[in-house]
């Protein structure tokens, strides 16, 4: 094998696990919010603010992990407004999650406008874990990362233990595929739709934040460029389960690593077409995960979207 | 007679309003230890709101409930469980895609963070064994019958603990013989002590099961009575207020020439497992065919694969002679093929609609409403007031959304906006389930009016009791077939529950 | 605690009180946004009153922004009644502004003015329409969620604009066109500076002909009736297929339409910036008018002046034009949060509290009484 071929390979690799980091965090947060019954579109919105103040408390404090809690509280309480609306008061999940998005987009435009062209000085670093980076090939592309991307393994694996053998994910997947059973077993369903609404909004934020503390340490309006609708698609793709969240999230992070990298490279293919390459696979895969998810007839939550009320007679 | 320490549960002067009626005034029922007390009233007397009540799901505006002489405050079926109360409902409350063992544990604080599925299994096992009876812990809901669903609702709340368990309606689902077995494990119960409260209203299974019975009518306490010392008849009257008719007056007619028939029919239901296996049927022209069976063997399907709102796989559907396979809804129309559905607000009326758009829904192609591409809404509202009077249907505002109608006025505007087609093929799907007595005998004179005058009529219904009432012939249907046909009229009920449980296959 | 109680029917001053306290509470949470930044959110709202209102010109050139609105949010006042949530309007806008600028950049210099203006029109509604027809196939066919498929095609539409933009329609690398040559312009209706254009016409009648296609038609009746239940649609013999593709067609065509008028009318020039977030405030436009057509064009019309405020302000002021978005989201929440009033009654509870030790009232002699009773009764 030719050595600079290998190692341009795994760089690829490592900034594809990277990218996959960004979309992961959301993605797997809007499983369990979708798990639960509720369908938040406003993923964009919410990782523009968790970049945005993300980036602020990075600034201000110098510390980019500050930053990044910050970045998941200020999105996990936009997200409580989602959950206000769409769970306590019944009102349209699809609407709302558009109003969220265009309500990030304006909010940190606005107060993002001073900070353009503002660079962090400290940036989240990689953390090499002794012994398995040194696995060859696989160590650098996986190992070498950075706490978040650890972070994000560590979350699949605890999302999907959650979901699949504990009390927590059975009232969880109650909720979402037969609230009225659920109440009638006590199950607090309003209580679980909040909790899981702000779940997904902090990972969202953190995915956010992760943009703006690590791989760009910089503001720009509209940073996360559609990766929050992107995010959506996959958790159709991952047929609302976590490990296939973590597989869709890396694919699409190669994608997005191998157009960076041919960018770079100043290959012949126009780079319009080349940014346009993630959507027109998203566009793809969001067609062809529904067919599948239909002759399977598994996945969607039964009730994802609709609102649950009580005492209705 | 009994002491009050033998009162399991007392509930008295139990109100709750709802926008527009009072579901339970001034209600009070009291339950003895080791008792099988059956509640008894009709649709809409308020037995599900009293049980809803004591299940934590409605909190009751006035009144007050003890158990075991110590006042409880129940806000929600978690407070009712721990107080050792189990509801099974009607429609159960299972979640289908997860497993039996995930079932009986939603919701459950005994059980630690992680679920110890292997020892929540043989719990679940031991319980079954103990009341004769078997149970996959490992099977998903949707993999089992509805006879299986409703014993994993018995083993919930009996693995919660339940010392007083309400069944609403159990029987309504079961073939006769299912529910001697679930009577069976009643009785079992109520012999290691525990209190049963039974909703029904089948008088006969009222008689055979219970100790005493609460009757309510209209939302208030009748009374409460032993079993032993009162009849059949006597009970009817206490929950109707006046004698009833157990059978409805029938013209004698001479049966017409075909007009349904459907041949060698096959289906998948929205599961894609195969519903309908081969079924054939017939219907003349004045007679009413009763479809009996157990809700889930294929009587949905049939329905809609009739009336075009479902893609027969292969076999044949003719209406006098025309072949309708496949056919679009437009075809099937004008083929003379009207359908009530079981679904009111979900198939046959738009609930956000008002009357007026929905009293068109079937003939806004056609004249007078018919304008070019427009419709003639002045038209349309003519019609709309022709169907009012003429059913005397009770419509506060023609353009208020229907939904804000009362369900058997609702049921009268689909029933008079089918029949006004005149319809030579008349498909009605539970068309009495959830009215009151008034409306369930109005749409019973409908459906024999139309067979009067020809008009071919299937009835597919899960009441064994209203088929008898008004069908010429019963088909019974199991599995996606037609497992035998009997004539109403001399009739043996335990060959058609036989029939409906797939113990024996057609006779001639 | 909050408790809902369903409500017989909606009150009608409900039915316009939502709207303004929605209107009213977005402003206000706008300003507490401002107030954070240190903004002083009365100067900022007089300036965009100013900026929207102030003169002749300010107000036709608010006019000049809610004319894309109006053509957009009556397409999508359709579509949204059948619950098709087509939110590709941006898209389709840019794939009218494309096409239509094909005809001029690149079409016969010779043609006359009308039949070329007419040409581009009609170009810019079917490449508008088209781009509306995906998702509408995907939908019917294969039930593909139209949210995420019209949005990603947002972005595709906008990469390929870019691409054209950065190719060959460009002029010497600059992402900006050559000028519309005179007979491609569409026509302007006020003496300069204004740039009000007769797309105003447009907008109008498209508002007037929706309203009537909801109001008056057979297909508006299908529509309606679908977006409530399809079950019963399918009964009534209204074919799906077909009432989806149309109206779809017809949101997707008229934000083409928006797209082409607005860069032939007013912008004269293909470039990267057309403007295209209209058609994220033309949903905003359409939902808070109730999905009415005609109530749609004067909440057009208020939303063009919050953007043409918006732009001033940015200018003048040099606050920042994302405040905008957060108004109209703001607005949004109120109004989505407020729908419930119109269904509901709420009631506001506090937890009934049990007095202790109370005794039950029925026991024995209770219990036998009834029983006498009833027997008594039989």
């Amino acid at each position: 094998m030719n050595p600079t071929f290998g190692s341009i390979l795994i760089s690829v690799l490592a900034g594809a696990v990277q990218s996959g980091t960004i979309l992961l965090l959301p993605t797997l947060g809007e499983v369990l919010t979708e798990r639960s019954g509720v369908l938040n579109l406003g993923l964009e919105g919410l990782m523009l603010i968790g970049a945005f103040f993300g980036f602020l408390g990075a600034m201000k404090t110098g510390n980019p992990y500050v930053g990044l809690l910050l970045g998941m509280a200020a999105a996990a309480v936009a997200a409580t407004i989602h959950a206000f609306i769409c769970v306590t008061l019944r009102g349209n999940q699809t609407v709302t999650g558009l109003a969220l998005t265009i309500f990030g987009t304006g909010l940190t435009s606005f107060y993002g406008d001073n900070w353009v062209s503002q660079r962090l000085t400290t940036v989240i670093q990689p953390m090499a874990i002794p012994g398995l980076s040194r696995i060859p090939f696989v160590g650098p592309i996986l190992f070498s990362q950075d706490l978040i991307v650890y972070a994000g393994y560590i979350l699949v694996a605890l999302f999907w233990f959650l979901l699949f053998k504990t009390k927590v994910g059975v009232n969880l997947r109650a909720v979402g595929e037969n609230a009225k059973a659920a109440d009638a077993m006590g199950v607090n369903v309003v209580g679980t739709r909040y909790f899981w609404t702000i779940v997904g909004g902090a990972l969202a934020g953190a995915g956010g934040a992760y943009i703006t503390c690590c791989i760009h340490p910089y503001w720009l309006n509209g940073i996360t460029s559609g990766m929050g609708w992107i995010a959506v698609a996959l958790v159709v793709f991952a047929m609302w389960n976590p490990f296939n969240a973590l597989v869709g999230a890396f694919l699409f992070g190669s994608i997005e690593a191998l157009q960076l990298q041919l960018q770079a490279a100043g290959t012949y293919i126009n780079s319009a077409l080349l940014s346009m390459l993630p959507y027109l696979a998203t566009f793809v895969v969001i067609i062809v995960a529904t067919l599948i998810v239909r002759v399977r007839h598994v996945g969607t939550p039964k009730e994802l979207g609709i609102p649950y009320a009580r005492e209705e007679k | 007679m009994e002491g009050q320490e033998q009162l399991m549960l007392v509930m008295s002067n139990i109100t709750k309003r709802f926008p527009g009626i009072v579901a339970n005034d001034h209600v009070n029922f009291a339950l003895r230890k080791g008792e099988i007390h059956t509640l008894l009233g009709e649709n809409g007397a308020g037995k599900s709101t009293l049980m809803n009540v004591l299940d934590g799901i409605y909190y009751p505006d006035e009144g007050e409930i003890t158990i075991e002489g110590k006042r409880v405050d129940l806000r929600s079926p978690l407070d009712s469980m721990k107080h050792g109360i189990g509801m099974i409902h009607q429609h159960f409350m299972l979640v289908d895609s997860l497993s039996v063992i995930e079932n009986v544990i939603l919701g459950l604080e005994s059980q630690g963070f992680y679920i110890d599925k292997k020892s929540v299994a043989h719990q679940i096992e031991a319980i079954a064994k103990k009341y004769n009876f078997r149970v996959d812990p490992y099977a998903k809901i949707w993999q089992l019958s509805v006879g299986e669903q409703q014993r994993v609702e018995i083993i919930k709340t009996l693995f919660k603990g339940a010392r007083i368990l309400i069944l609403d309606e159990p029987t309504a689902v079961l073939t006769p013989q299912e529910s001697e077995e679930l009577f069976g494990i009643l009785r079992e119960m109520k012999s290691e002590g525990k209190s049963i409260i039974f909703i029904s209203h089948k008088l006969n299974e009222v008689m055979s099961i219970s100790d005493r019975v609460t009757v309510l009518r209209k939302g208030q306490l009748v009374g409460t009575v032993d079993t032993v010392s009162i009849t059949e008849r006597e009970l009817a009257k206490m929950m109707i207020g006046r004698d009833v008719l157990f059978r409805l007056e029938r013209k004698d007619i001479e049966q017409g020439r075909e007009v349904l028939k459907v041949e060698d029919a096959q289906a998948y239901n929205d599961r894609g497992i195969m519903a309908l296996n081969k079924l054939n049927i017939t219907v003349h022209g004045g007679e009413i065919m009763g479809v009996a069976g157990v809700a889930g063997n294929g009587q949905v399907e049939l329905a809609e694969c009739i009336t075009g709102l479902r893609h027969l796989v292969s076999g044949h559907v003719t209406v006098e002679g025309i072949d309708v396979t496949n056919a679009t809804p437009c075809t099937l129309a004008s083929a003379g093929v009207n359908y009530i559905p079981a679904d009111r607000l979900g198939v046959g009326l738009v609930p956000n609609l008002s009357t007026v758009d929905n009293a068109m829904l079937r003939k806004y192609k056609q004249q007078p409403m018919r304008r070019g591409t427009f419709i003639d809404y002045a038209a349309a509202c003519t019609y709309a007031d022709g169907l009012i009077e003429k059913f005397d249907i009770a419509v506060p505002l023609k353009n208020a959304p229907v939904k804000v109608l009362s369900g058997g006025n609702m049921q009268k505007l689909l029933l008079a906006r089918e029949i006004e087609e005149n319809p030579r093929l008349l498909i009605a799907e539970h068309p009495t389930r959830g009215l009151d007595v008034g409306a369930t005998e109005f749409v019973r004179k409908i459906l024999l009016e139309q067979r009067d005058n020809g008009v071919a009529v299937l009835l597919i219904s899960e009441d064994l009791d209203e088929i008898l009432m008004v069908a010429d012939r019963v088909a019974v249907m199991y599995e996606g077939r037609i497992v035998g046909i009997v004539d109403a009229h001399h009739v043996d009920i335990a060959q058609i529950g036989l029939m409906m449980a797939g113990a024996v296959g057609a006779k001639a | 605690m909050l408790r809902f109680e369903k409500r017989d029917k909606t009150p009608i001053q409900l039915r316009v009180l939502v709207p303004i306290c929605s209107v009213l509470l977005g402003l206000l949470m706008g300003s507490v946004v401002m107030l954070f930044a240190h903004v002083n959110p009365l100067r900022v709202y007089g300036a965009i009153v100013k900026g929207a209102f102030g003169s002749a010109y300010t107000f036709s050139e608010t006019l000049v922004i809610a004319v894309p609105l109006i053509l957009m949010s009556v397409g999508l006042c359709l579509v949204y009644r059948m619950k098709f949530f087509n939110i590709g309007a941006k898209g389709q806008y840019i794939i009218g502004a494309i096409c239509g600028s094909y005809l001029a950049l690149f079409g016969p210099a010779t043609m006359s003015r009308p039949l070329l203006l007419t040409l581009m029109m009609v170009l810019g509604t079917l490449g508008g329409a088209l781009w509306a027809i995906i998702p509408a196939l995907l939908k019917v066919y294969w039930n593909v969620n139209e949210v995420i498929v019209t949005l990603l095609l947002n972005y595709i539409a906008s990469y390929i604009l870019w691409f054209f933009m950065y190719g060959t329609w460009g002029t010497r690398g600059f992402p900006l066109s050559k000028n519309f040559a005179l007979n491609a312009q569409l026509p302007r209706i006020l003496p300069p500076p204004s740039r009000l254009h007769i797309g105003l016409f447009f907008g109008l009648a498209a508002a007037v002909i929706i309203w009537i296609i909801i109001r008056k038609t057979r297909f508006g009746y299908e529509t309606r009736v679908l977006g409530e239940n399809e079950r019963a649609a399918r009964y009534a013999g209204i074919n799906v297929f077909k009432t989806v593709i149309i109206a779809a067609v017809i949101s997707g065509g008229l934000a083409g339409l928006a797209g082409i008028a607005h860069t032939s009318a007013v912008l004269r020039v293909l470039q990267l910036e057309i403007n295209s977030d209209y058609g994220y405030t033309a949903i905003i436009a359409a939902w808070l008018a109730g999905l009415d057509p005609l109530v749609a064009v004067g909440i057009s019309v208020l939303l063009a002046a919050l953007e043409a405020g918006g732009y001033q302000i940015q200018i003048v002021m040099r606050v920042p034009f994302g405040i905008v978005g957060v108004i109209e989201s703001s607005i949004l929440f109120c109004l989505l949060a407020g729908e419930i009033v119109t269904h509901y009654r709420v009631i506001l509870t506090r937890r009934l509290s049990t007095p202790p030790g109370s005794t039950p009232r029925i026991g024995k002699k209770c219990s036998v009484a009834l029983d006498e009773r009833a027997r008594g009764g039989a």
